[in-house]
C-alpha cells in the first residue's frame, strides 16, 4: 500500500466528512431509535414469550436429545455431512480456519476497492457462506425430533401436586395412600411384609429432605425397598424424586406450614345431592387410591384405571362397573370388602374411607358420567329434587 | 457587562476545568462524520445489547448460585420469587440471542461495505475477537441454568471440542474441569461468563470505540472508490 493511495483516501474521506453531518445529534438520533426499539422488543419477548421452563439436570436420562443454542446449530448440522473419523476437521479445523481468515482479512484481501460491485469474489463467497449457514440452521431445526418432556413443576403448588401423583403411582402400593404403612398385599416379592408408617413424627422429624431423596433414589435394598432413581435402574429422575419429597414434607410434617400462595387441592368436595363426575370427583380418587396397582405392568387382572374408558371397560372380568347398577358392579362389591372367588377386597390393605366409597357408589348409580356437564344434566333430569345450591 | 453565571454553569465550569468535558464533547459528540445510513446503527445496537447484558447479568448474580445443588433452584427462584426477576432474566435470555445476531450483522455490514480496509484494519481485527468472545459468552452462559437443555448441550459441545487427535481429550478435560461435567465445570463456566470474558470484552470494546472515534466512521462506499 503506497503513500499515494493513503493520501488519496484521506483527502476523499475528509471531503466527505466536511459535507457530512454532526455525530450528535444526527447519528446519535438514529442509534437511539434502534436501541430503544430493540429494548422494547426484548421487554416484549420477556413478557409475552418468556423463557421456556426446562427440567433440571439428569445425567442418567439418556432419552434427552442434546441440542446446542440456535446460533451453533449450523455447525452441528454441518458436522453431519462429515464422516466420523474426520469429525474434528469439521468441528475444530474448519471453524478455526474461518475465524483466522476473518481475523487477517484486511491483509489477505489486496483488492483496493470498497464497493461490493468491484469485489464480486469476496462478497460472493461471503454471501454463499451466509446462505449456507442459514440453510443449515433451517435444516437443523426442521430435522430435530421433538423432545418428549413431562410437565415441569416450578411453583410449590405444582411440585406438591406432581409429588402427590407420583407418590400414588409409585409408593402407595406398599406404603399406603397416606404413608400409613401396614401389611403389604398384592405386591410380588413383598407379600406380607409389614411396613412401619412413614408419615409419623418419628420419620418426618428425623429424616432431612436429602435423606428422603436418597432413600427414594437408592431404595433400602436390604429391607426390600427397590431403587426408584434412574441412576440405579428405577423410573424416576431428580425432579420427580424431589417432587415426592416436597409432597411428603408438606403433607406429613406438622412443623412445616404451607405458604399462603400455595393452593393445594384437597380431595374433591361433593354436595349432599350432587351427582359426581369422573373428571371432577372420581379421577382424583382413582389416582390417589387405585392407580398404584391398576396400571400396566402390575398384577391386577388386567383391570387398568389410567383413563375413563379403562375404568369402565378394561379387566379380565369386565364389566367391572355397570353404570346405573352399583350393587351388581364388581367394583362396588370389592370396595365394600366382599371376598369374590377371583379377587380379594380392594384396596387389599385397608378399606377406603366411607365418604370415598359413597362417592364411587353415587357416581355409578347416576350412570357413571364423565364430564361435569353430563353430571349436571343427569342431576337436572332427576328433577333437581334437592338442588345443591338454593334456588332464588 | 457580564452576567453572573448560574449555579449549574458554575458547576459545569468547575467540572470542566478538571475533567475537560468541553474537549471530550468536541472530540466525541460534536464532530463531523460522513453521511451514513441506517445500517450504521448495528454497531451501536450491539454496544447497547452488551450494556444491557452486563446490567441484567449483574442483577442476576445477586440471586444466582453457581453450584449444582442450587443453580436450578436459584434460577427458578429468580423466575418465581424475585419481583421482576422474570423480566430481568427474560431480557438477559433473549438479549443473548440478539447480541450474537447483531454482532454477526454488524460484521456483515462492515464486510459488505469494505470498511475493514485501510485505515481500519485493527478495528476489524478487534471486532473479530469480540465476535469470538461473544460466542464464548453464549456457550458458557448456556450451562448456567443447570437444566437438561444446558447440561446436554454442554456435554455435546465439550465433546465436539475434544474430537481432534492427541490434544482433543486434553481440551475436553480443561473445559469440563475433569472427565465429566460437574460442579467444577459449572464454576469454571461461571467465572468465564461473569468475569473473564466480559472483562476482556469491555477492554476490547473500549479500544474498538477509541479507534472508531479516532479514525472516524467509514463512509458508505461509492463505485469509483
Amino acid at each position: 500500500m503506497n503513500e499515494e493511495f493513503k493520501k488519496k483516501y484521506w483527502e476523499r474521506y475528509l471531503r466527505l466528512k466536511h459535507h457530512g453531518v454532526k455525530f450528535y445529534p444526527d447519528v446519535v438520533y438514529k442509534d437511539l431509535v434502534v436501541s430503544f426499539a430493540l429494548f422494547l422488543l426484548l421487554v416484549g419477548l420477556a413478557t409475552f414469550v418468556g423463557v421456556k421452563p426446562e427440567p433440571p439436570v439428569d445425567p442418567n436420562d439418556t432419552s434427552y436429545i442434546p441440542r446446542p443454542e440456535w446460533y451453533f446449530l449450523f455447525l452441528f448440522e454441518f458436522l453431519k455431512f462429515i464422516p466420523g473419523e474426520l469429525e474434528w476437521v469439521g468441528a475444530v479445523v474448519i471453524p478455526g480456519l474461518a475465524i483466522l481468515i476473518l481475523f487477517f482479512l484486511p491483509f489477505l484481501d489486496k483488492n483496493p476497492y470498497r464497493h461490493w460491485s468491484k469485489r464480486k469474489m469476496g462478497t460472493g463467497i461471503m454471501t454463499a457462506i451466509v446462505i449456507a449457514m442459514v440453510g443449515l440452521t433451517i435444516r437443523a431445526v426442521a430435522t430435530t425430533p421433538k423432545q418428549e418432556e413431562g410437565p415441569v413443576a416450578l411453583t410449590l403448588t405444582e411440585q406438591i401436586a406432581l409429588g402427590q401423583e407420583l407418590y400414588s403411582i409409585h409408593c402407595a402400593e406398599c406404603h399406603g395412600p397416606d404413608g400409613e404403612g401396614g401389611e403389604i398385599q398384592g405386591v410380588e416379592g413383598l407379600e406380607g411384609v409389614v411396613l412401619k408408617p412413614i408419615n409419623s413424627q418419628d420419620e418426618m422429624y428425623t429424616r432431612s429432605d436429602q435423606t428422603l431423596y436418597n432413600i427414594i433414589e437408592y431404595g433400602q435394598q436390604d429391607l426390600g425397598m427397590p431403587p426408584f432413581g434412574r441412576a440405579y435402574g428405577g423410573e424416576l429422575g431428580p425432579a420427580e424424586i424431589k417432587a415426592i419429597v416436597t409432597f411428603m414434607r408438606y403433607t406429613w410434617d406438622d412443623r412445616v406450614e404451607l405458604p399462603q400462595e400455595a393452593q393445594v387441592g384437597g380431595m374433591p368436595q361433593l354436595g349432599p345431592d350432587e351427582v359426581p363426575s369422573y373428571d371432577e370427583h372420581v379421577e382424583p380418587l382413582v389416582k390417589r387410591y387405585c392407580i398404584s396397582c391398576h396400571r400396566p405392568g402390575k398384577k391386577n387382572n388386567n383391570y387398568l384405571m389410567t383413563s375413563y374408558d379403562e375404568v369402565l371397560h378394561s379387566g379380565d372380568h369386565a364389566p367391572v362397573i355397570i353404570p346405573g347398577d352399583p350393587d351388581n358392579s364388581i367394583f362396588v362389591q370389592l370396595i365394600r370388602r366382599q371376598e369374590l372367588d377371583f379377587s380379594r377386597p380392594m384396596p387389599p390393605t385397608k378399606a377406603l374411607p366411607d365418604d370415598v366409597v359413597d362417592i364411587f357408589v353415587r357416581w355409578i348409580a347416576a350412570g357413571a358420567p364423565k364430564t361435569a356437564e353430563e353430571a349436571d344434566q343427569i342431576q337436572a333430569q332427576q328433577g333437581g329434587a334437592a338442588p345443591a345450591t338454593p334456588q332464588p | 457587562m457580564t452576567q453572573k453565571p448560574s449555579r449549574t454553569q458554575a458547576l459545569y465550569a468547575w467540572l470542566d476545568e478538571r475533567l475537560g468535558l468541553t474537549t471530550i464533547n468536541k472530540l466525541v459528540l460534536d464532530r463531523k462524520v460522513p453521511k451514513v445510513n441506517w445500517w450504521y446503527t448495528l454497531g451501536s445496537a450491539t454496544l447497547f445489547l452488551f450494556i444491557l447484558q452486563v446490567v441484567t447479568g449483574i442483577f442476576l448474580t445477586v440471586y444466582y448460585v453457581p453450584t449444582p445443588d442450587h443453580a436450578y433452584d436459584s434460577v427458578n427462584y429468580i423466575m418465581q420469587g424475585v419481583r421482576f426477576g422474570w423480566l430481568v432474566r427474560g431480557i438477559h435470555h433473549w438479549g443473548a440471542s440478539f447480541m450474537v445476531l447483531f454482532v454477526f450483522l454488524h460484521m456483515l455490514r462492515v464486510f459488505y461495505m469494505g470498511a475493514y480496509k485501510y485505515p481500519r484494519e485493527l478495528t476489524w481485527m478487534i471486532g473479530v475477537l469480540l465476535f469470538v468472545l461473544t460466542l464464548g459468552m453464549g456457550f458458557t452462559g448456556y450451562l448456567l441454568p443447570w437444566n437438561q437443555r444446558a447440561y446436554w448441550a454442554t456435554t455435546v459441545g465439550t465433546q465436539i471440542a475434544g474430537t481432534p487427535p492427541i490434544i482433543g481429550p486434553w481440551i475436553t478435560r480443561i473445559l469440563r474441569g475433569g472427565e465429566e461435567i460437574s460442579a467444577l465445570t459449572l464454576s469454571r463456566f461461571f467465572a468465564l461468563h461473569i468475569w473473564m470474558i466480559p472483562g476482556l470484552m469491555a477492554l476490547l470494546i473500549a479500544v474498538h470505540l477509541y479507534l472508531v472515534i479516532r479514525i472516524g466512521i467509514s463512509n458508505p462506499p461509492s463505485k469509483d472508490e
